[in-house]
């Protein structure tokens, strides 16, 4: 205890007579170590929460609701909806009926028989376009074009990636059309039947469900499918805000809902491997910041041991008058502490106070989701835990090295 | 009864060709409250005498007794702990702590002693009082001159009241006027405490209120010289 209040005094009276400037830059330095731990594999994992994120927003919604395992359908659909409508905690939710055609372009002016058709084998929707909107606001993904009228029939919205343009720079992974723009008419062909349908416009987002679809209106969808029970293949549920999805998903079921289809909440029902990617993401930026937690240990350490060595005959004397080696070791280990702490805080006040909302107004833009920083408290304190102990570490070291002398020799400053 | 017992101290530095033989088999011992003044030339080995006395280096041989214990057969902890408890320090670069104020310095062993905040507070200002500098509590080293450094130094040295203290060249950096203003204080304090005073110096003058005077030179005590 004696050891502590002495060291106590000894090093915040080191770290208030410090130059303003040294113990700025060292609190930089430290704070710059934070972000790095913090932000480095926040971006990462950001990356992928942004994709997740628009995946909830464009396409699966809070709730989803899809066949059960022994069916091909949701079964007893339309009272599903019947029942889901009297829900006050479910804001909106979108019908899909979804299945896989042959989708020809270019067929009236192709006139080599024996050539290549111009086909893709592509995903098919049938929504309700005004429903769908209201979920998954759709029509803010046309890329040309207009969106679908519930009124009109023929018309078809075809998925960006199945554009020849777009298939070039993806490098030819999926099956494309050339040509394609709103007016052009295409085949959809499903088993035998087949229906011409005049392109309405071309949606694109960086959710590949919704770039690598086709949407058509649900009576059309029933009726090239045959699909004249009316079961769906998925529903998406949005739930209203401040309400848990969990609790949704447990009255659902609690009506018996169950027993008709499979409900899930966007957590379970996610692909997984948007999890694992995220799991990698934050792996691979804890590797990178355990490289800056080095390099602010090293930095640490030099500093100290700087310190140290300029103080080593302040430190004889301090022994050689009865002060506890200890008690000189804690006030090397207080400054260390000091500069953690206070770079954390910097850190951490920029990252909650400044980054987070500025990657949320304005995100990373990449291919395949808008990346937006990702900190969560709990993982930020975790980080903040061990850089705080590493430069601890780093601290007492120099501090213990100096300290541990030949009194008469650290007074005398011989070596 | 003696307070201080050295016998045959031997201090070598170096191996081989390169060893200086400093201390040549030293025999010294000082009295409770006795004021000793070792004086000698440069090089004669008063300072180095003086380091192995006050524990604050391992002599190459010999034995030291001071208040009846073995000095030399303590750990590097227990070193420490005895030094707070029962010796005082006055160096010639006065020593002080350059990050703590007068106060601070004074009241740093205090604190090491178990004494609570406060208290320790109390007596580092009464003894920055008694040294005369009763303005300056809160003043820095480098806010100080040279005498008044000193006068700190002393003030913690004093401040714990120490069995014995040892004062190694107080005056040298200071001039006249100042020098005999420590040299004063010293015996005062020597007087008022019965402390026993250990004192290096080059100055005849300064060493003339000891009661011995001990002369050095080159490694061995020439002569012994007794004021009272």
């Amino acid at each position: 205890m004696r050891s502590l209040r002495i060291g106590f005094l000894l090093g915040m009276r080191q770290i208030q007579r410090a130059s303003l400037w040294t113990n700025i830059l060292i609190v930089f330095v430290m704070a710059l170590t934070f972000l790095n731990l913090i932000a480095v594999s926040g971006v990462l994992v950001g990356l992928i929460t942004g994709a997740e994120r628009a995946v909830r927003a464009e396409s699966l919604g809070d709730i989803i609701i899809t066949e059960r395992d022994d069916q091909n359908n949701i079964l007893e659909t339309e009272s599903i909806i019947r029942q889901i409508k009297t829900y006050p905690e479910i804001e909106t939710y979108a019908v899909r009926y979804i299945g896989a055609g042959r989708l020809e372009a270019n067929y009236k002016e192709r006139r080599d028989l024996s050539g290549e058709r111009d086909i893709a084998q592509v995903t098919v929707t049938g929504i309700d376009p005004i429903q769908e909107d209201t979920m998954s606001h759709l029509s803010d993904n046309m890329l040309e074009g207009e969106y679908l009228d519930p009124n009109e029939e023929g018309y078809i919205l075809i998925g960006y990636y199945y554009l020849q343009e777009a298939s070039d720079k993806f490098g030819d992974i999926f099956d494309s059309l050339s040509n394609i723009k709103p007016g052009v008419t295409v085949r959809m062909t499903v088993g035998d039947i087949s229906k011409e349908f005049i392109v309405k416009g071309i949606v694109q987002s960086k959710v590949d469900e919704v770039s690598l679809n086709t949407y058509i209106t649900e009576k059309e969808f029933r009726r090239l499918f045959g699909r004249i029970d009316r079961n769906a293949d998925r529903i998406t549920i949005r739930v209203a805000d401040n309400v848990s999805e969990d609790s949704v998903k447990a009255t659902l079921i609690e009506s018996g809902l169950g027993q008709y289809a499979k409900i899930q909440t966007f957590e379970e029902g996610k692909p997984k491997f948007i999890t694992d990617i995220k799991n990698t993401m934050n792996l691979l930026g804890t590797f990178i910041g355990s490289i800056g937690i080095i390099v602010a240990s090293i930095t640490i350490f030099i500093i100290i041991f700087i310190n140290a060595l300029s103080r080593r005959s302040q430190i004889g004397i301090l022994k050689g008058i009865g002060i506890e080696r200890k008690a000189i070791e804690i006030a090397y280990v207080l400054q260390a502490a000091f500069y953690a702490l206070a770079g954390s805080a910097c850190g951490a006040l920029l990252t909650y106070g400044f980054l987070l909302g500025y990657f949320e107004r304005n995100p990373i833009k990449f291919p395949f989701s808008d990346g937006i920083l990702v900190a969560p408290p709990d993982e930020t304190f975790l980080r903040f835990l061990v850089l705080f102990a590493v430069t601890l570490i780093a601290g007492f070291l120099p501090a213990w090295m100096i300290v541990r002398q030949n009194t008469l020799n650290s007074i005398l400053g011989r070596k | 009864m003696s307070i201080i017992n050295a016998t045959n101290i031997h201090r070598r530095f170096g191996e081989g060709e390169l060893e200086a033989h400093i201390l040549k088999g030293i025999d010294f011992s000082a009295e409770a409250g006795e004021f000793v003044a070792i004086m000698g030339k440069s090089g004669a080995g008063k300072s180095t005498l003086m380091y192995q006395l006050s524990v604050l280096d391992d002599p190459s041989e010999g034995e030291i007794i001071i208040d009846n214990v073995d000095v030399l057969k303590l750990s590097e902890h227990e070193r420490t702990r005895f030094r707070l408890n029962t010796l005082g320090y006055i160096f010639q670069n006065y020593a002080l702590v350059p990050d703590l104020t007068a106060e601070e310095n004074v009241f740093l062993p205090l604190l090491m002693r178990g004494r609570d905040w406060k208290e320790a507070k109390e007596i580092a200002r009464a003894m920055i009082d008694e040294v005369g500098l009763n303005d300056k509590y809160t003043n820095l080293p480098a806010e100080l001159s040279g005498g008044e450094q000193q006068r700190v130094s002393v003030a913690r040295a004093m401040a714990g009241k120490p069995k014995i203290l040892f004062a190694d060249e107080p005056t040298a950096n200071l001039d006249s006027v100042h020098s005999a203003q420590i040299i004063d204080l010293i015996t005062e304090f020597n007087k008022k405490l019965n402390q026993t005073i250990v004192m290096v110096t080059h100055e005849r003058e300064y060493a003339m209120g000891c009661d011995r005077i001990i002369h050095m030179e080159d490694g061995v005590i020439i002569d012994i010289e007794k004021l009272r």
